[in-house]
């Protein structure tokens, strides 16, 4: 490892112990990166970098003070400037936080191949072969491949005494079809990535088959008129679902600033089926949303957010545990160093239910597949979701394809109409993430099993 | 400073064809409010440096934060350039600083006074509205960017940014909720009590709560609801999804796409927005350039890449972080006003919608327009008034179809962050509540 980082974390580790403060940490790390696009039958570009960075959060008298820099040799000025910063509020309410113990350890990703043992030559092949297949149609107009990988050496230093390292290695890699035929255009794309090495990107053949084939399908597909409908959600929606819609609730920050939310997300109320566990669970490794600890030190664990179908838990960061005087679960989080934790979520999923899939098909005699998703938002209770494309569903079978499927409602009512839920629990990552209050993308995974959904809002031409 | 210079003359192979350096500075210091009180202070300091090299006609790209690794990031540049394209666009040979998008004010920037001057804001909505949670969120920024090229450009300017954004939730008696905010940004520290007031109008209009059928309405879009639609027409005069084939306005320049009302360009060069700058992240200068004329596709945006490419003219379009290689990129995007006052169009409006905020808007398919988005804050206007808030409800449709048939744009317009849009007025979108 890099010395001088080493130098700087052994200084900054006095530093904070002998700062005046109620509590603070020093976060520095060093990492580089690598990412090559290609678009089309060209390279788009190729970036490789490295960069280093760091910073103190100071809470003093009640209130806290930021300070993220490039310049980590300085690390001694910059915690002496947040500590005056942090002097300078007067509070008139004082924000303060769980205390933890402290924990000094190291922390290592394992991986089957070092994404830093293979060349470039062969990273290059590996995304051009992928890109070939992206392009393998004559409908197919442009396309977008992307290899990322990023290789940090992060120290995390409190005055509680912790001092952790984590050698952190990511990687992953998206890829885009656009199809045309006329003036209709339709993308569509799917990614995959994770904390480990090469392996997580080699032999995604069939990824790229699935991206190229689906964006041609869908130049046929017709628009699904507006109307209520019996949805059955596939796994990567079901998981979109219970991340964006639910995960977010579930966040101490969204709960204890808004006195709407802190009347609705009781502990114990009914939220759904007995059938239905949410669960956010930042332990699991290799998936995007592992931590060994959060950005605040603490360790993660497996929270139950929904268990049997009642709430039973939430996400808190050291701030917001203190305030709901509830445990921190780990979930304090930030993007990077140079940005300060806030409430996030890790790798969020509904548990497998009772029923096959066939079952849940079987069940359904007019209704909507909806399969995937392109995009979606929240506005607390309220949600938007595009989905990617889906299918007719007509006394258990498939029947025509569509696009620009618009699922809308009300979260608890649409939580609430969860008939049945599936056993193919799947779990999904990718290089996009999560973005919250300007910090994104977070990596983060979500998934679910299969679930029929009835009195599904549809947004399109009646 | 001259040093750098002389690091990269010194590291850069005989055979580079040509180099350029992009160093960004930026010290920053947000402050926000949560909850109706001051919660922290930040003060962010950003500073690194991105080069590229073409070799053999090929661009080789790297970064580094550390003054003493250019060096390091040269090699690698080099390393990369065999695999890049093939880019035979000449780099520019001057760079002149006509302005800054800076103000010398911005040193007057004071936590204390905008920690008074917060609290004030916040307790103006309370006093009306004592249930209201209130963030605000304030920023200043002051940067220094600095490009450097093997054609002998040695250029820099300053740029100083203050933003403020207000956001209130209120729940009603009933349970509804209601979130809406305000923001504005500017070269220096400015005023804002009348943010305030504006939340506190609107959150006694939305107070009442409105039901009107589904079906086809008539919808004004306010500024800040329009500059989201707009930024989906405006992607599609990006050079570089033009160039792919995959923007809507591909291979139809000089054709009519719009309604004649409709005119739009790209200006980097407007004064008062701090999205401004007189020559771009390339060295290129800034252009004022008409996209969209009378309803007809006139031009595009391109960085030096696309601008080859498409053959046209670079107008100044080149953005980059250090980080990152140049992409095309707006800079302030002007929807040209039109004549009617926007009283009048809600005057004569018998049954209609005013929209104000979106929730989902962008996340259909829009390289075809297609929109569809949940209503946010929406107003009911019946026989010429508004007269209160319709909720759970969306529209949706296609814009470029929109665009192209009866569309009417207000004499009064707003700078929404680096887009400047009128009202903007359909006479028949789909609506269901």
């Amino acid at each position: 490892m890099d010395d001088r980082l080493k130098n700087i974390a052994g200084k900054a580790a006095s530093i904070i112990s002998g700062l005046a403060c109620d509590y603070g940490e020093i976060r520095i790390s060093s990492s580089s990166n690598m990412s090559i696009a290609l678009s089309g039958k060209n390279v788009d570009l190729i970036t490789t970098g490295e960069s280093s960075g760091g910073s103190v959060r100071i809470l003093k008298d009640g209130a806290w003070g930021f300070v993220s820099f490039n310049d980590i040799d300085r690390v001694e000025y910059f915690a002496k400037k947040c500590l005056s910063i942090a002097s300078h509020i007067n509070a008139k309410e004082r924000s303060d936080i769980i205390r933890s113990k402290p924990v000094k350890n190291e922390f290592f990703i394992k991986t089957d191949k070092d994404f830093n043992d293979v060349s470039f030559d062969e990273k290059f092949a590996l995304i051009n072969s992928y890109n070939d297949i992206l392009n393998s149609s004559e409908h197919i107009q442009t396309t977008n491949a992307l290899y990322r990988d990023i290789d940090s050496k992060y120290f995390y230093l409190n005055s509680e005494g912790s001092e952790i390292f984590y050698d952190k290695k990511y990687c992953g890699i998206s890829l885009a079809s656009v199809a045309k035929d006329g003036s209709i255009i339709q993308p569509f794309h799917e990614s995959v990535s994770g904390y480990g090495g090469y392996e997580i990107v080699e032999d995604r053949y069939d990824l790229a088959e699935k991206v190229v084939k689906t964006a041609v399908d869908l130049l046929k597909a017709e628009s699904l008129p507006g109307g209520t409908y019996s949805v059955i959600v596939d796994q990567k929606l079901s998981g979109v679902f219970v991340h964006e819609a639910f995960g977010h609730l579930s966040e101490g920050d969204s709960i204890h600033e808004n006195e709407r939310m802190k009347k609705i997300m009781v502990r114990g109320r009914r939220f759904g089926p007995d059938e239905l566990n949410i669960i956010d669970d930042g332990t699991i490794k290799g998936l995007p949303g592992f931590i060994p600890f959060d950005d605040e030190g603490i360790l993660p664990e497996k929270t139950y957010l929904i268990k049997k179908g009642h709430l039973s838990g939430r996400l808190h960061s050291r701030e917001t545990a203190y305030k709901m005087n509830e445990p921190p679960t780990g979930s304090g989080r930030a993007i990077n160093v140079m940005r300060q934790p806030i409430v996030r979520m890790t790798n969020t999923y509904i548990e497998n239910g009772p029923c096959t899939p066939e079952e849940i098909f079987d069940s359904v005699d007019k209704g909507v597949y909806a399969v995937n998703v392109i995009g979606g938002q929240t506005n607390l209770e309220m949600f938007t979701f595009t989905s990617g494309y889906g299918y007719e569903i007509k006394r258990g079978k498939r029947g025509r394809m569509y696009r620009d499927i618009i699922l809308s409602g009300n979260v608890f009512k649409t939580m609430m109409n969860i008939e049945m839920i599936g056993n193919d629990l799947k779990m999904f990552g990718g290089l996009g993430g999560c973005g919250k209050e300007g910090q994104g993308p977070l990596p983060v995974s979500f998934g679910g099993p299969h679930m029929l959904i009835k009195d599904v809002l549809t947004g399109g031409k009646q | 400073m001259t040093s750098i210079i002389s690091i990269i003359e010194s590291n850069v192979p005989e055979e580079a064809s040509w180099y350029d350096l992009i160093e960004i500075k930026s010290e920053s210091t947000p402050i926000s409010f949560k909850n109706n009180r001051i919660h922290s202070i930040f003060e962010k300091e950003n500073h690194g440096f991105g080069i590229r090299i073409n070799i053999k006609g090929r661009t080789g790209f790297s970064y580094t934060n550390d003054e003493s690794k250019i060096k390091n990031a040269v090699k690698r540049a080099v390393d990369m350039s065999p695999y890049c394209e093939i880019e035979s666009f000449t780099l520019p040979s001057s760079a002149v600083k006509v302005f800054e998008p800076y103000d010398e004010s911005i040193s007057s920037f004071d936590p204390d006074e905008e920690i008074q001057k917060g609290s004030k804001a916040i307790g103006s909505i309370l006093k009306k509205f004592p249930g209201a949670n209130i963030d605000l969120r304030i920023n200043m920024s002051a940067g220094r960017m600095r490009i450097i090229n093997s054609r002998g450009v040695d250029a820099s300017y300053r740029s100083s940014y203050y933003s403020v954004s207000l956001s209130a939730t209120v729940i009603s008696d009933k349970g509804t909720k209601l979130d809406i905010w305000e923001s504005r940004s500017s070269l220096y520290p400015v005023k804002y009590e009348d943010l305030a007031d504006m939340l506190i109008e609107k959150i006694g209009i939305a107070s009442v709560e409105k039901n009107t059928g589904s079906g086809k309405i008539p919808v004004i879009f306010s500024p800040k609801a329009a500059a989201g639609l707009i930024r989906i027409a405006a992607g599609g005069l990006n050079g570089r999804s033009v160039w792919k084939g995959i923007s809507f306005f591909a291979g139809k320049k000089g054709e009519q796409v719009f309604n004649k009302e409709f005119t739009l360009y790209d200006d980097p060069l407007l004064r008062d927005s701090p999205f401004s700058y007189p020559f771009d992240d390339e060295g290129t200068p800034g252009k004022d350039k008409v996209l969209i004329e009378n309803g007809a596709v006139k031009n595009f945006i391109a960085d030096l890449k696309y601008a080859e490419k498409l053959e046209i003219e670079p107008g100044g379009n080149g953005a980059r972080g250090y980080a990152s290689p140049p992409s095309t990129s707006f800079s302030n995007v002007v929807v040209k006003p039109g004549s009617t006052c926007c009283s009048d169009m809600i005057k004569d409006m018998r049954r209609g919608i005013l929209v104000e905020q979106f929730i989902g808007l962008g996340q259909s398919n829009t390289l075809t327009g297609d929109f569809s988005a949940n209503l946010d804050l929406a107003y009911l206007i019946e026989n010429g008034s508004i007269t209160g808030r319709v909720k759970d409800c969306m529209i949706w449709g296609n814009l470029f179809d929109l665009l192209k048939g009866d569309v009417t744009l207000s004499s009064e317009w707003e700078r929404r962050g680096s887009l400047y849009t009128p009202y903007i007025f359909f006479p028949s979108i789909d609506y269901m509540a």
